[in-house]
């Protein structure tokens, strides 16, 4: 007594889908995050992590060397807003050399972009995910190792009376490495953002930090005279104007920061200028990315 | 997934309404520089499969620009699938799927994780990018291959991955820009069978735009044929590919003799051939032309090697009928 | 057409190799005046066929004359051969006019100026010939990069994926120059992947497989070299069903298939049908409306020689 034999063949075919559709904002959200993830390597193989994540180790260093120090009794080897000049410096050079392309050349070069300015989004939405993504992995390199410092530290003080001090320290220098984060980030995007090969890209970066830098070392040595007695000399002011990490750095000063930093200090005048040309900055940057993705969505 | 006792039957495409997905009125582009790309374009595609053709690089180019909301015209309008194009350009996108004729895949990452981040960017959540990316990946032909490196696939499989992330945010409209450059011989031929299946059976339209005529008139429905910014033609492949009163008649093999003893042989049955390359011209007079050839070739004992009722070609709009010049070849 | 003609390609024997790649495997080959179609599937060594054709590389193994003397480290067959390779390159800061009477005078010609306005109103570039090359679509570039290989007169032409990037009215004016050209008794080569321009176009065809030569000729009479495919042909008539009865008692015939199109037909005996047919139709009182070959197409030809 057989069973009666029974078959069935499964519809295979195109299946509409019919579940919810995110509008402009997630999926600005969704590139400014995948973006995010590329600006640390992840997800592209072993290779593409070696840069952000050795940069962030060396951003970690002094950090470490810290927590050294108070194991054996010390003080805070390191202030919160300024943390360490030249490690963030070449840190952050040698990070947006390397990450600003890999988020934007990439795309350029292999003509990537009329298959993301035909999705719901609007060709100035693609830089500016871009963007906010560079500057929260920059913060992430810049504030991750002052938290690593502000804990290495709170370990060896007593009472809440300290912490809270350093808790009150620690807040302005996450501060200031936003503003690091902001300025740097958007400069060398906008740089990046002229050339699909990654090599020139990074080369622009890297050659427009290192060289303003530079130039804004020698002058300020220059500025300050044989003795190297630091005076408040209209000549040292105006070499912190050359580069963007002194710029950074005069504003910091006129708000008050840890003593001593790169540049005299400005006061509120020279302070203001200093302002007014990293806004100037940012926004001529912004200008440009905008300017050039409505190029090429319309090219 | 349906679980049913036969696959169902395909959705015939525009079935729900039966408008045409793209209108154009009085559309026109002009560049700063005198390029005029558009001029006073009006047309409007039906569903189905339509051609486009003619269009040289400039005018597709911002015609398809224009379609996607990226760029205003100077004057007139378009509208796709019912929408304003400038107005509802967003939503405009979510619903068509676009396939550049340019390489424009990075090398470095795998089709799978491609895909996917593309259905993500048209609006899709994670999980649904994924499984539709997947699926997109499984209809256009790529198996295990797709967790390579796009960069080691061959130019085949290439656009293919092109074409599966214009299907993975569900589209109801496909524009694919040349979707056979590159591909030799075999590939042209599979990519047009999937280009085929899609609009018979996936229920969305397809606007394919092509220089070659011969794909053309294999896989599309209709036709819209523009020439410097202007409409030359649109309609129905049927309408533009109706058979002319012209029979070809060839001998199969043989010395070529036997060809004009054809000939003499009709043209003593009343009929008037005329030389056409390897064979012959035949006006079709009435019902019984056919009969008539036929037993003439039977008489004569000749090998028949084609008969054939002549068609026009789309090639004729842009080339007079040369049904009477000798191929010479 | 003879060996020492001058306008002739001869290949015997010729093999190239770069490293363990063997791009070209043993090809022997006579190209003689008319237009010839190079087709194979992608990396089957047509490429390197044609430059081995226009002199830029010698052959590994084998021996290669153009117009009867080798083509490599020649200078002087660059006066009778033009070449029109594959790609964009063309100098985008130059006008047309500029970059084809460049050509004409590196060929030395004695009058620059009418050969080139002649090569360019060849490939029907007059309108746009002032202007620069970077102002050109595609299709434009590669006319006027036909035109500045056809400026010197060559007897041999040799080209690329031609219609590449080309409209269809700028197909249809290439297809028909080259036509032309072939008539005059030039030798023209050209490579295509689009097989319905090369069945228009070529007199004979050379097919590369991996290498090897698979198959030259007429491709209708290649066709009828393979045996041992059946011919498929398309029959419709007054009533299928009956001749389709009629046709599987014939001993040409392999089968027979009743399609909504009309009849499918394999005839295993090409010759042998085609006399039949006829005769049949009208014994059996059948209207006969279409016969059609089914594949004998250049596509099907192709597919089979690839296939094989």
């Amino acid at each position: 007594m057989a069973a009666d034999a029974t078959g069935v063949i499964h519809d295979l075919g195109y299946q509409p889908y019919t579940g919810p559709r995110f509008g402009r904002a997630a999926v600005v959200r969704t590139l400014t995050g995948y973006s995010l993830r590329s600006a640390f390597g992840l997800g592209r193989g072993a290779r593409a992590k070696i840069v952000p994540v050795g940069v962030f180790v060396l951003m970690c260093l002094p950090a470490v060397i810290n927590a050294f120090l108070v194991a054996r009794g010390g003080t805070r080897a390191f202030p919160y807003d300024t943390y360490s000049y030249l490690v963030r410096v070449v840190g952050m050079t040698i990070f947006l050399a390397a990450q600003a392309p890999e988020l934007v050349s990439r795309d350029l070069r292999h003509r990537v972009l009329p298959l993301y300015f035909a999705r719901p989004l609007r060709p100035a939405d693609y830089p500016l995910a871009k963007l906010v993504a560079l500057i929260t992995a920059g913060l992430i390199v810049l504030d991750v190792p002052l938290l690593l410092l502000y804990v290495s530290t709170i370990v060896g003080v007593h009472g809440p009376g300290a912490v809270w001090h350093e808790t009150v320290l620690l807040l302005p220098g996450l501060a200031y490495g936003l503003l690091w984060s902001v300025v740097l980030a958007t400069i060398a995007l906008a740089l990046a953002s002229f050339s699909g090969r990654r090599a020139i890209a990074a080369g622009a970066v890297a050659g427009f930090f290192f060289l303003t830098w530079v130039l804004s070392e020698v002058l300020g040595t220059v500025a300050t005279g044989p003795g190297h007695a630091v005076t408040s000399s209209t000549a040292a002011h105006v070499a912190g104007l050359v580069s963007p990490f002194t710029l950074l750095d005069g504003v910091r000063l006129a708000l008050g920061g840890t003593q001593p930093g790169q540049v005299p200090d400005p006061g509120a005048g020279w302070g203001s200028g200093y302002a007014l040309l990293l806004v100037v900055l940012v926004a001529a940057s912004v200008a440009a990315l905008v300017t050039r993705y409505r190029k090429v969505g319309a090219a | 997934m349906l679980t049913t006792s036969d696959p169902p039957a395909p959705v015939p495409p525009g079935a729900v309404t039966g408008a045409a997905v793209i209108e154009t009125t009085a559309l026109t582009k002009r560049y700063p520089g005198g390029v005029t790309a558009l001029d006073s374009l009006t047309v409007e595609v039906a569903p189905g499969i339509t051609g486009l053709i003619g269009a040289n690089g400039a005018g597709k180019s911002t015609l398809i620009k224009i379609l996607l909301g990226l760029l205003p015209p100077t004057k007139g309008r378009a509208r796709v699938l019912g929408l304003d194009g400038q107005r509802d350009a967003e939503q405009i996108r979510t619903l068509v799927g676009y396939m550049p004729e340019h390489d424009c895949l990075p090398p470095d990452v795998s089709a799978t994780e491609f895909v996917t981040h593309m259905a993500r960017m048209a609006g899709l959540p994670a999980v649904a990018a994924k499984e539709r990316a997947a699926e997109s990946l499984r209809h256009v032909g790529l198996h295990e291959e797709r967790y390579r490196a796009v960069g080691t696939y061959s130019t085949g499989m290439k656009q293919r991955v092109k074409l599966a992330q214009a299907l993975a945010g569900d589209p109801r409209l496909l524009l694919l820009d040349e979707p056979t450059n590159g591909l030799d011989p075999a590939g042209r031929t599979a990519m047009l069978e999937l280009i085929a299946r899609i609009g018979a059976e996936f229920g969305l339209s397809v606007v394919v735009a092509s220089h070659l005529l011969g794909e053309i008139e294999q896989i599309c429905d209709h036709l819209v044929a523009v020439e410097s910014g202007r409409l030359l033609r649109a309609g129905s492949l049927t309408s533009l590919t109706q058979v002319s009163q012209l029979l070809l008649v060839e001998v199969a093999d043989g010395p070529a003799g036997r060809t004009a003893d054809l000939a003499g042989e009709l043209g003593r049955r009343g009929l008037e051939p005329r030389p056409d390359g390897r064979g012959l011209l035949v006006p079709i007079v009435d019902e019984a032309t056919c009969d008539v050839i036929r037993d003439a070739v039977a008489d004569l004992g000749i090998a028949l090697g084609r008969m054939e009722q002549r068609r026009h070609r789309v090639e004729e709009l842009f080339r007079p009928a040369d049904l009477e010049v000798t191929d010479g070849r | 057409m003879t060996a020492n003609d001058m306008s002739s390609i001869e290949l015997r024997g010729v093999s190239q190799w770069y490293g363990n790649v063997v791009a070209v495997n043993d090809v022997t080959m006579t190209i003689g005046p008319g237009v010839t179609g190079l087709l194979g599937p992608n990396g089957a060594g047509k490429s390197t066929l044609l430059h081995l054709m226009a002199g830029f590389l010698a052959p590994s193994r084998g021996e290669l004359t153009v117009g009867g003397a080798p083509a490599w480290r020649r200078p002087d067959v660059y006066s009778m051969l033009g070449l029109v390779t594959e790609g964009e390159s063309a100098y985008p800061f130059l006008t047309g006019a500029e970059f084809v009477r460049a050509a004409a005078r590196l060929h030395r010609l004695p009058d620059p100026a009418a050969a080139t306005r002649r090569a360019i109103g060849l490939v029907d570039m007059v309108g746009p010939m002032n202007r620069r090359i970077s102002t050109y679509s595609k299709g434009m570039r590669q006319r006027i990069r036909v035109a500045a290989a056809l400026v010197h007169d060559p007897e041999v032409l040799l080209l690329d994926e031609p219609f590449n990037g080309m409209d269809p009215r700028q197909r249809l004016q290439m297809m028909d120059l080259l036509r032309r050209l072939g008539h005059s008794g030039r030798t023209i080569v050209f490579s295509s992947h689009i097989l319905e321009e090369v069945a228009e176009v070529a007199g004979t065809i050379q097919v590369m497989v991996a290498g090897r030569l698979a198959a030259s000729g007429d491709f209708r009479a290649i066709r009828r070299l393979m045996t041992s495919r059946p011919h498929v042909f398309v029959v419709r008539s007054g009533d299928d069903r009956r001749l389709a009865s009629a046709l599987i008692g014939r001993p040409a015939v392999r089968g027979v298939e009743l399609t909504a199109d009309g009849l499918q037909v394999q005839a295993a005996d090409y010759g042998a049908f085609s006399l039949d047919i006829a005769g049949l139709a009208r014994a059996e009182g059948i209207r006969l409306r279409e016969l059609l070959p089914a594949d004998e197409s250049l596509e099907s030809v192709f597919a089979y020689l690839v296939a094989s």
